[in-house]
């Protein structure tokens, strides 16, 4: 997913530069390219705009409280995005499980141990439900991959930075979520395995 | 030629786009003539297809939001928390009276060692070794009367053992040849003498010198006592009793025994 204008590392440097010493333009400058990605990122662990919107105002606080810390040569995008994808994650452990789990009081594997659902009569709607409940059943770093994947469309090289792991692990944690939303979803999707 | 089993994990990759293009051609060769594989990839590529509902949800999210307005939102949320005097954590609170507060906890510190260093020493002082060698301690008076005790209760048996052979040597009409009494008495002798050797150091003591004279005469008279031989005459045998009589042995005995038991320690 495009997100609003970009800019070059090296301009990226300077303005972080420019922020540590507390200049707003810069920092809004800095907010007005990134925000979007921001936001995709809280959006697709989060599904709440308002959420995801808090998160990004976070993400940039947590920025600019730790702008000192930034390294000249690293790469700001995967670093800001890290910072995003700390606190979505820890939004979602504190208000999303349960919430998620008190909303859907039925779980995956009992709708599965349900009369065989008909894919043809299944509406776009409850494909959807049924799809998010999968996610949410991923394991963090399942769900973390294959939203990051599939929702903001990043490369696997881009997830890596972003998540400090290496690709092998990525491609590995991604494979992993795709077999499992297999298996899940199976009676939902005309899949017979 | 590539197994299914090789080719497994590099599915999900394939259908993301992720696989360089040596092995997307061994995929995508592999598949046209394995439709076990082809059929799984199928059903991925559905579960992928899914994530599409998010991502058009996401879509009308991003639309919805008003991007140009909210660096200037951020920014004032920002530039205000920054402003605020942030929440000093314990350790931040505490920052500034670090360097008085480390010359405090340094006498602090150095008193309580010190003091302690003082207190071992003065009751290491004050306590006699033998408490700590050996976990008992007795003064040296408490040990004196002990001894003293010992040596009175010891002395009143050596008077009594000595009290009863010297009465039956008086008593005795004969202690002659055959009669086996000499031999007996002769005996107990030499028992009294060995006990009156090891009595000796006991009567030492200046509380024991009237025990220690009728202890010695009584010594002298076993002394002859035990050198008595079966064929002891009649004589000699008037001669002891002769002696025991003449000294008031006996009478000594009963007075130095009185006062021994009442002097208890």
């Amino acid at each position: 997913m495009e997100s609003g204008r970009s800019i070059e590392q090296g301009d990226v440097h300077a303005l972080v530069k420019e922020v540590q010493k507390g200049n707003r333009e810069a920092f809004m400058t800095i907010v007005a390219t990134y925000q979007q990605r921001v936001f995709v990122m809280a959006y697709s662990m989060l599904r709440n705009k308002e959420d995801a919107l808090d998160v990004v105002q976070e993400t940039f606080l947590r920025f600019f409280q730790k702008a000192k810390q930034f390294k000249e040569g690293c790469n700001f995008q995967s670093w800001l995005l890290q910072i995003a994808k700390n606190l979505s994650v820890d939004y979602y452990r504190k208000n999303y499980r349960k919430r998620r789990e008190f909303e859907s009081p039925i779980s995956l594997d009992e709708i599965q141990a349900a009369a065989e659902p008909d894919p043809a009569s299944s509406s776009a709607g409850e494909m959807r439900d049924v799809f998010l409940r999968g996610i949410d059943k991923l394991a963090t770093r399942q769900r973390t991959v294959f939203v990051l994947r599939h929702v903001d469309e990043l490369q696997f090289h881009e997830i890596s930075e972003t998540l400090n792991i290496s690709v092998g692990t990525v491609k590995s944690l991604h494979f992993k979520a795709v077999q499992n939303l297999r298996k899940w979803l199976s009676p939902y999707m005309g899949i017979t395995s | 030629m590539k197994t299914c089993q090789d080719l497994q994990k590099d599915r999900a990759a394939f259908l993301a786009g992720e696989l360089g293009l040596e092995r997307r051609e061994l995929m995508e060769s592999h598949l046209k003539g394995c439709a076990r594989c082809r059929k799984e990839v199928e059903e991925m590529r559905k579960v992928i297809d899914a994530a599409g509902l998010l991502r058009g949800e996401m879509e009308k999210a991003v639309a919805s939001v008003d991007w140009e307005a909210l660096p200037a939102k951020v920014a004032d949320y920002v530039f205000e928390k920054a402003a605020r005097p942030r929440r000093l954590t314990l350790a931040e609170r505490l920052r500034p009276l670090r360097p008085v507060m480390v010359s405090v906890y340094a006498g602090i510190v150095l008193g309580i060692i010190l003091g302690s260093l003082a207190t071992f020493l003065v009751l290491k002082r004050q306590a006699p070794s033998a408490v700590s060698d050996n976990k008992f301690f007795a003064s040296p008076e408490f040990i004196d009367r002990v001894e003293l005790e010992m040596a009175r209760r010891q002395t009143l048996d050596y008077l009594q053992k000595s009290q009863y052979l010297l009465l039956d040597i008086a008593q005795a009409s004969s202690l002659g040849k055959g009669t086996g009494m000499a031999e007996l008495a002769s005996g107990r002798a030499k028992d009294l003498l060995a006990k009156k050797k090891y009595l000796n150091p006991h009567l030492v003591n200046t509380r024991m010198a009237k025990a220690k004279a009728i202890c010695d005469q009584i010594e002298l008279l076993f002394l002859e006592l035990s050198q008595i031989s079966d064929d002891l005459t009649e004589a000699e045998i008037k001669r002891i009793q002769g002696m025991i009589e003449d000294r008031r042995l006996l009478l000594k005995i009963n007075l130095v025994e009185k006062e021994l038991e009442e002097s208890e320690v």
